[in-house]
């Protein structure tokens, strides 16, 4: 557009020239319509910015590297978390291979101070139904005794008896049964695993 | 009672009543005739409760239920206009079947064509076979018709008793339950003993939101939900006065008890501890809830004052151990509930005031004992639980003093026992023959039939009987009734 105006521009003032030219009764040569403008030189610049762009994209992996790191991290520590523990039969004592579970919490939670859980304490469907809720509730309170026996502070613990209402397994065999009895740990506060620290 | 004795002895030799079951023992004879003699006295309503199923021996486990004769009863065609005839049907149809689930009565189907207009003709049905014939006569406008209802005596050829009941228009959600009354009226003119029609079914079962408070009427009719917790609700308990139902609910998270107000149908937070709150029950009287509640991880049992609104106050004291379920006995002074102190789910007896609790089921050493959901007769006199028979609930009814064991039950599993008000049936989750729902059995007969056919329907809770004020709350649930033959 602008070069189109400045064409134009020139092509008038050429016109001009030759009238008054003519007026005068010569005809000197026309000169020659302005060249256009050059192009501005964008080679140094873009170098600039290619290196910026590398730097950016440097910045972008070491992030994402850092992300999926983080991200396995709170991967690694959600399923530590997250890890079952079972129970025998109308029990509520701990297991050994409960044992070996906890003490990964143990140790996770003590990595991360900010992360808060709910104790969820949960039955087969054999017991009568109001008696499951005691027991259920008696399944979260011993493992909430065994975190805070390794120093964990009581305040991050919530516990709740869901009785035989939220199976694992649906159904009536003594596998289904085995992998009913447990508790579960669902997070309410992640605190700052996602932070890294 | 003494009249049905006498002919019972009449027809089939035998001098068994038809309220009158368990075993037969120079005892239980004695316990007639003294029955009997007592019935002669003007106080006879007192000396015609029921006789109770007590086993005086120690401990007797095994299917026991003794052929019961039940006096016949006819109750001919309800004649009516045109424009009641619909009435007169249906009104003969819902007092037929609940004088056939109150199974102290044989509903014959004897003679139903012959015209009684006129004198009774007494020689006619006792040819038949009848002891009582009930003649209806129906009345008045379709939107207000009136049952005229004459029980005959046809051993005795006298009227026993006649009565006018007014019942709301056919459609109306209160209909059935008029006429429950006059069934329970009936019963109680043939056997001095009222019967249990007017009476509904709390109990659990699962809806799309989760586990709710449903309702059913005694005879498997108006069945509804009741909550809409969309959570989990559990073990709803009837208050004395029939109007309202406690239960526990997850609805806040917290498990904590609630009541709902039949009238009009509201639901509010009634005992919130810290920790969990379950199983609720109402004392007799009305004005204490008992409870079990998280201490220390396990459970206690409380009771909560409902009069004042306030003043927890703990009954149990069991370290390392639960105790839950609590039941109160008729007068209120003595409950009964389930604990694992003994490493064994047991029922023990305890004293409201003070006082340890003391064993009634039985410990057997290195066995998977497991007896729970204890429900003592509004009567008085027997406990009703359900224990594992290798391994399989089934349900047991015992005397508080922890005599006279009885397996009432043995097909399926079979939970949560709870008396109707007659201390005669109960009413209890089954999964017998294949098909699980909700059962009602006669404990005297042996009778059983299915009330509610539903998977999940669970921890039925029986009402007392329910008289027409605490019944308000039927107009006001009449958008959600829905029948369920």
């Amino acid at each position: 557009m602008v070069t189109n105006f400045r064409r134009e521009v020139s092509w008038l003032s050429a016109i001009a020239l030759t009238l008054v030219v003519a007026g005068c009764g010569r005809a000197p040569a026309p000169e020659p319509a302005p060249p256009p403008e050059p192009e501005p030189q964008v080679q140094p610049r873009d170098e600039a910015a290619e290196r910026a762009a590398r730097e950016a994209e440097e910045q972008r992996r070491r992030e994402e590297e850092e992300r999926r790191r983080l991200e396995a991290e709170r991967r690694r520590v959600l399923s530590l978390i997250g890890e079952r523990v079972h129970f025998d039969f109308d029990k509520s004592d701990i297991r050994p291979d409960a044992e070996e579970v906890l003490q990964r919490k143990v140790s996770v939670l003590r990595e991360y101070p900010g992360i808060r859980l709910r104790i969820e304490g949960h039955c087969d469907e054999r017991g009568s139904n109001e008696y499951n809720l005691a027991l259920g509730q008696r399944r979260a309170e011993s493992v909430r005794r065994y975190l805070m026996s390794y120093g964990i502070d009581a305040g991050r613990f919530t516990t709740i008896s869901y009785g035989e209402e939220r199976p694992l397994v649906d159904a009536h065999n003594e596998e289904a049964w085995a992998q009913n009895r447990r508790a579960e740990f669902p997070i309410t506060d992640q605190g700052r695993i996602g932070a890294g620290e | 009672m003494l009249r049905t004795h006498r002919l019972a002895a009449r027809r089939h030799g035998s001098g068994r009543p038809g309220a009158a079951g368990g075993v037969s023992t120079p005892l239980r004879t004695a316990a007639l005739f003294i029955g009997g003699v007592l019935a002669l006295a003007p106080a006879a309503a007192t000396a015609q409760e029921p006789q109770r199923d007590s086993i005086p021996t120690d401990v007797r486990v095994g299917i026991l239920y003794q052929p019961v004769f039940r006096p016949g009863i006819v109750v001919p065609v309800i004649p009516a206009p045109s424009e009641l005839s619909e009435v007169a049907d249906s009104a003969r149809a819902i007092i037929l079947r609940d004088l056939d689930y109150g199974d102290r009565l044989e509903v014959m189907s004897l003679g139903e064509d012959i015209p009684h207009e006129g004198p009774v003709n007494y020689g006619l049905w006792d040819e038949l076979g009848a002891v009582w014939l009930l003649i209806g006569v129906i009345e008045g406008p379709a939107d207000a018709p009136v049952l005229r209802l004459s029980l005959h005596d046809v051993v005795f050829r006298l009227l026993q008793d006649v009565r006018a009941f007014e019942l709301p228009p056919l459609r109306h959600p209160a209909f059935r339950m008029a006429l429950h009354r006059a069934a329970d009226q009936v019963v109680r003119w043939a056997t001095s003993s009222t019967g249990i029609a007017a009476t509904r079914i709390a109990y659990v079962d699962r809806s799309p939101g989760g586990l709710e408070v449903f309702l059913v009427d005694s005879d498997g009719f108006g069945l509804r939900r009741l909550s809409s917790d969309s959570s989990i609700a559990y073990s709803p308990a009837w208050s004395p006065s029939g109007d309202r139902i406690a239960y526990m609910s997850y609805q806040a998270g917290d498990p904590a008890i609630y009541e709902l107000d039949l009238n009009p149908g509201t639901s509010s937070l009634l005992v919130d501890l810290p920790g969990m709150d379950m199983t609720p029950t109402y004392s007799p009287d009305g004005t204490l809830l008992g409870f079990a509640a998280t201490v220390e991880g396990r459970t206690e049992i409380y009771t909560y004052n409902l009069a004042e609104r306030c003043c927890a106050r703990r009954l149990t004291y069991a370290r390392f151990a639960n105790s839950l379920s609590p039941t109160f006995s008729p007068d209120g002074r003595r409950f009964a509930f389930n604990s694992d102190r003994l490493g064994q789910l047991h029922v023990f007896v305890q004293n409201t005031q003070d006082g340890s609790a003391e064993l009634i089921t039985r410990y057997i050493y290195d066995q998977s004992v497991h007896n729970a959901a204890p429900d003592w007769s509004p009567t008085g006199d027997r406990i009703a639980f359900h224990g594992w028979v290798d391994g399989v609930p089934q349900i047991f009814t015992v005397a508080p003093d922890g005599r006279g064991l009885r397996q009432l039950t043995q097909e399926g599993r079979n939970e949560d026992p709870s008396w109707a008000p007659d201390g005669r049936h109960i009413v209890f989750a089954s999964t017998r023959g294949g098909i699980a729902g909700l059962w009602v059995l006669d404990v005297v007969s042996g009778r059983i039939r299915r009330l509610v056919r539903s998977a999940e329907a669970r921890l039925p809770d029986w009402s007392g009987r329910l008289d027409s004020t605490s019944l308000v709350g039927d107009t006001a649930a009449a958008g959600r009734n829905r029948d369920n033959p």
